[in-house]
Formats: C-alpha cells, structure tokens, sequence
C-alpha cells in the first residue's frame, strides 16, 4: 500500500465522523464549534477516552480482561486529593501523586495476578470490589469535594489536556515500540510459549503492564476529579463503567491501526468518539437516545469488522 | 489429688454460673436499665435491619450517621445496614438476610418494590417502615390494616412538588428570567425528581403568564411530563425562559459537558437543580450564576454557600428519620401507633431551606451533631406510645425554629 493511500486510510475515519456530526449540527442550525468551551469539551473528552483507551488496551490485547482500571481512578484520586488537600497543594503535585498512586495501584493489581494465577478476570473483579471499598473507607463514604479550590479547578484548559494527550501518546509509543520490554510485550502476544522459551520473562512484563495501566489511570482520576471539583464514591462495581467508553476507541484504532501506529489509531479513534460527544453537547441530545446511537455505532462497527471482505466485495462488485 | 478435684469442681461451677449469667442477660444494654419513665424497654436489645438503596449519597450518610452514632448510642438497639440495592431481588434478599439475624423490624430507604417488602416482613411477622418515603395511595389502601406496616414518614409528592415551587420562586420574586434546570433521574421516571421538577416549571408558568407545552398547574404538569416520557427540553414560559435542560446521571464527557455549556450560557442567571448540584453545576458555574439544590447539610454544602458557590440549600435533616425510629420501637414493644382506625401512618415532613451561609451554618450544626442533635432521646420519648393525633403534631412542626422551640 502507498504511503499517500496509508495516510488517507488512517485519517478517513475521523475525517469522516468530524464531517458527519458537523453536517448533523449544520442541518440542526448549530455551529459546532461557537466558543472556546466547545473546543475545551472536545479536547478533555480526547484527553478521558485516549487514556482509558491506552489502559484497558495494554491489558486487553494480552488477553487480560482488567475491570479494576475505573478503581485504580477512583482511589488515586482520591488518595493524591486528600494529600494535596491537607498539604495545600497545587495541580502539578496533585498530577504527580494521582500518576504515582496509580502506578503503583496498578503494580499492586498485577502481582496479586501473578502471584494468586487465577484468571485476570477473577482476579480483576476482586481488585476492583477492594479499591472501591478502601476509598470509601477513607473518605467515610462521602467522597472528596474541593469545589471551592479554584486552582484545583483552574487546570482544565485546552493546554493543560494537549500536553497529557500528547505525552500519553510519547509514553505508549516509547514504551511498546522502542524498548525491550515493547518487544517482548509483542513477542508475547504472538505466541506465549515461544516467547517464554526464547528467555522472555511473562511475569515481569505482565507486571509492567498493569503498572503503565495504572499510571494511565492515575492521570484519567486527576483530570476527572479536576473537571467537577468532587470524586463520588463507587460500590458494588460502580467503576466499571468507565471501560465500555473504551471499546469503541479501541477497535476504531485497531482498525486504523493497519495503516499506521495501533497507538495513533487510538488516538485517532478517541478523537472520533469526542467529536461524536461534542455533537451530543450541541444538540443536548438526551441520555437515553446518547445510549441508543453509541450502542448502534459500537455493533454497526464490530459487524463492518467481521464482514469486512464481504461488504468491501460488493461494494467493488457494484462499481 | 481430691482437693485438685475440688478445686476443679468448684473453678467449673463459676465459670458455668458466669456462663449462664451471661446467657440469660445476652444483648442487655450496658446500663442494664429495665424500663424508663417513658415505658421504653431498655433491658431487651432490639436488632433493626435498614435498607438502603444508596450507601454513598450525603443525604444517606447522615441519615446513617443519626442512627449509629446517636440513636444506637441512646437506646438499645442493633442496627444492621444492607448492602446498596438496586432491584426488588437485592431487596428481598437483604430481608430474608435481617430475618435470619433475629431482626425484629425493618426501616427501608429503598423503593424498588415496597409492596414485596412489606409482604415479605408480614409473611415473617417483622415490622416494617418506611424512612423518607411514601407510598403511593394504592399501596397505602392495601398495607393501612396490616398490623405489622409500622407506617411511613417523609416528604410526600406534594411536599416534593412545593420545594421546586419554593426554589424557582424565590428566585422570580427576585426578577429572574432565564434559567437552567437540572432535572436529576427524572428521565429515569423518579416521581420525587418529577414533582420537583414539576413544581419549578408551575413557579415560572404562574410568574411567566405563560404555559411550558400547554401545561401550567400542578395537574397538567405532572400530566405534561409523563406524557414527554419524562424527557423535557427547553423552552419559553411567558416572559421566563427555560434556555437549557439537562437530565440524568450518565456521568460521561457529554453530560459533563452539557452541564459546561448550560452554566457558560451568558443569558443564564439561575441554575436549578432538583438535586446533586454541588457535584454538577458548582465546577462550572459563572460568579453572575446563582445555583440552587435539594440536598442535604454537610461542611462541604457550607462552605459552598460561605464562598457563593451555592446560594439556595433545601435539605432534609439527619434527625428527621427518628420518629419512624421510634414508631417502629414501639410497634416492636407493643405499642404501635396507629390512627383512631387503627391504621398505619401516612405522614408528611418538608425540608429546612437556606438561602444564606449563616442560616446554612446554623442547621447544619444542629443536624451534625451527635450530642444534641435535632431530635434528642428526651424529645423522641415522649413519642413511645403515644396517639396519633400527638404523633402527627410533633412531626409536622419540621421547620428549624419549631423543632428548637420542641426542645425548651
């Protein structure tokens, strides 16, 4: 495939829905983009989708189907507000805490996987039941508020989210494409058994996937809590949730990733899902038609998917 | 070795006796009084299961909060929470998990399906409550006569429909036109965020002269929603406006940012919220903005209000689920209180509203405090045993002042 065609298929698909949903806003009498706060909602909506993506799917493509992330969240962020709140931090240390609680959440979440060797899912669930059980028993249950902190708050600008998108992307692309550990990662992902006869350590790269993951997630905690100035407490599963905005990103990047970077495809398809957000903004669509249309977007893409050759052949046929 | 006997013997024998002692005065309160002066009996413990629907909510933490750190302390009694339920099969499996405890009675805070609890705590002669809550007036027709409904206690759909009234009037009355409300889970079909939503629209219709889709009274308007499958929009009302509505709890980036470009609206002067307005609009709300809620009074809602985040505060207060307590103590010790039909009660209480930090600052003092909270033990005595007409006095008089005045 030539290099321009590559180019062009990479694109295509948020060309597309960027075109789609500002025809959809034009035929509705709406600007997409009216005020800077459109361009802010969109970009923190890349920033959320990109690093939830990033997370789930350094863990998902291995086969481990990791439902703690939306807990490791949720309880670094809680952990690097309550430090930062005593201390009277700002932003910057809170980031830094959020990323270092989330790491280590995240390491502490793969060595019970390696140690106890049940299956990831198993082992996931039961993670996800104990981070959200510890952040509400340090909080007692009320969650942390710090609406009144505007330097909290001040964070959220278009800025701030362009450097944790663009740094989240550096971060993967460094880590998965051009470190031993990345080489190792995709040695084991093509056949396990070959790769662990050939010296490769399974366990420690497990481990070090589920701390990237983490930190991933420690950062995804920060933004959320900085948008709303409050963190609600999650029971019973309640931080699952958080993955399923993942899914459609993820298999759009996939997709895109045959043409490029499997990493730029996720960013890529993050950027799909935040324009699709942004219309859904615009027009104050309500709830229940957001579920519906996401849901229809999400099958209409994994049947496209799964019959790709089929579609693709009778569209040639016709022309 | 026979003295060794002996001893043996007689060492036994006390541990036996200390046993048996133990036994027979198993669960007694520490004070070991039998009775007091108002006939409670403080000798028995009384198990008390709670269900809860929600388990993190402010408004649930204090409720709570009142209970075990202040009514368990008082009386002797056990209560034991369930785990958050979202559905009747959650619901019926708690109870049948309270029954198995020696649970005497059950206070419920969750609706998906009362009619089965209370069937399900009758079937198994266990007295049941309900805490902040009503019932519809079919399920009352059918549950007044069974002797184990204790009865219901809490903002009726009136009173619901009357603190969105307030809301959106104080702020008409201050000559405000353009507003945003939040409608909470009334697309999910909450009839206590309905009739709040209900009676903001009613406020601006009769201060607008104008109607929201064809609707303007209480009637119509309750009928206009259902009727939009409980999914409203925005819209003109006279001279008032409703310029933006957000409804729901998804949490995701576009309800996020909806809320954003609700509050960033600059013909917007008035966020109303029907609930949880610390959590949506206070990050994004513009200093010009007034913001009002129904929650309830934390340090957290104060200091909102201290710093002008928040400006309008109707809250339930913690105390207010200790006459259902009390009621249901009473039915358990043989005293149930019943009207002169001797039917269950049915009884309405509203909310304290603040629309300054002091006033804010003030309730929540009282409302937080495990010493001397709103309802004190000395105040719910006098409610053991007592007749209807008593009963339903002292719950109606709700508001700050007269709760302060009960206490003198």
């Amino acid at each position: 495939m030539s290099k321009g065609k590559r180019l062009a298929c990479t694109a295509a698909i948020p060309l597309l829905v960027c075109v789609i949903t500002n025809l959809i806003c034009m035929a509705k009498g709406v600007a997409m983009f009216e005020s800077s706060l459109h361009v802010l909602t969109l970009i923190r909506a890349v920033a959320n989708v990109i690093l939830v993506t990033y997370a789930l799917s350094i863990n998902l493509n291995s086969g481990r189907f990791d439902f703690s992330v939306g807990s490791i969240a949720l309880l670094s962020s809680v952990l690097s507000s309550a430090i930062t709140l005593k201390y009277g931090l700002g932003p910057v240390p809170m980031l830094a805490l959020s990323l270092l609680f989330g790491l280590l959440l995240g390491l502490l979440s793969g060595f019970v996987y390696i140690t106890l060797k049940l299956p990831p899912m198993i082992i996931s669930l039961g993670v996800a039941l104990f981070y959200e059980g510890l952040a509400y028993s340090i909080t007692d249950g009320h969650g942390i508020s710090f609406i009144n902190n505007k330097e909290l708050l001040g964070f959220g600008t278009i800025p701030n989210y362009l450097i944790i998108i663009v740094c989240a992307l550096i971060f993967m692309v460094i880590l998965f494409d051009q470190t031993t550990f990345g080489y190792d990662y995709k040695a084991l992902l093509s056949g396990q058994r070959v790769a662990v006869n050939t010296g490769i350590k399974e366990k420690k790269n497990a481990l070090i996937c589920y701390g990237a993951a983490g930190l991933l997630m420690g950062a995804q905690g920060f933004i959320s809590a900085t948008t709303t100035g409050s963190i609600q407490m999650s029971l019973n599963f309640g931080s699952i949730g958080i993955m399923f905005t993942a899914f459609l990103p993820m298999f759009i990047g996939g997709y895109i990733g045959r043409f490029s970077n499997d990493k730029l495809g996720y960013l890529l398809g993050a950027v799909s899902m935040a324009f699709i957000s942004l219309t859904y903004v615009r027009l104050m669509v309500n709830s229940s038609v957001q579920q519906v249309v996401s849901a229809l977007l999400l099958v209409g893409f994994l049947i496209y998917l799964n019959n790709e050759q089929r579609i693709l052949s009778l569209f040639r046929k016709t022309h | 070795m026979k003295s060794f006997r002996k001893i043996l013997v007689l060492a036994l024998s006390f541990v036996l006796t200390f046993t048996l002692a133990a036994c027979s005065g198993g669960g007694s309160s520490e004070g070991g009084s039998s009775a007091s002066e108002g006939g409670i009996d403080d000798s028995k413990n009384v198990k008390i299961g709670v269900l809860v629907a929600d388990a993190t909510g402010a408004e649930a933490l204090a409720f709570r909060s009142y209970y075990e750190n202040y009514i368990a302390k008082q009386y002797n009694v056990t209560f034991m929470y369930s785990d958050e339920l979202t559905d009747a099969a959650a619901e019926a499996s708690a109870i049948d998990n309270f029954i198995a405890n020696n649970c005497k009675a059950i206070i419920s805070f969750a609706s998906s399906d009362r009619p089965a609890q209370i069937r399900k705590c009758a079937e198994n002669k266990v007295y049941y409550a309900v805490a902040t809550g009503t019932l519809s007036d079919e399920e009352y027709a059918e549950f007044k006569d069974n002797e184990y409904y204790v009865g219901a206690i809490g903002p009726d759909l009136a009173t619901e429909f009357q603190a969105g009234y307030d809301m959106a009037k104080f702020y008409l009355d201050q000559g405000k036109t353009k507003f945003a409300i939040f409608g909470g889970a009334t697309p999910y079909y909450t009839d206590m965020h309905i009739y709040r939503t209900a009676g903001m629209l009613v406020a601006m219709c009769e201060a607008g002269g104008g109607t929201y889709n064809g609707a303007s009274d209480f009637g119509s308007m309750i009928g206009k929603i259902y009727e939009m499958n409980c999914q409203l929009e925005p819209a003109k009302i006279g001279s008032v406006e409703v310029v933006s509505y957000i409804g729901g709890y998804d949490f995701d980036d576009a309800w996020f940012g909806k809320l954003a470009e609700a509050a960033n609206n600059p013909n917007v002067e008035v966020l109303l919220t029907v609930g949880s307005g610390l959590d949506t609009f206070a990050a994004f709300k513009q200093e010009s903005q007034q913001l009002a809620t129904v929650d309830s009074y934390t340090s957290d809602a104060v200091a909102a209000m201290k710093s002008g985040v928040l400006n309008y505060l109707a809250g339930k207060y913690s105390a207010s689920i200790g006459p259902i307590f009390m009621a249901t103590l009473s039915a358990v010790q043989g005293k149930p209180i019943r009207t002169a039909n001797g039917e269950a009660l049915a009884l309405s209480q509203g909310y304290w509203v603040a629309t300054s930090a002091e006033e804010a600052e003030k309730f929540y003092a009282v409302d937080s405090s495990t010493e001397d909270p709103a309802y004190t033990r000395a105040m719910l005595d006098t409610l053991f045993g007592a007749s209807y007409d008593d009963f339903a006095k002292f719950v109606s008089a709700y508001s700050f002042e007269e709760i302060q005045n009960l206490k003198k």
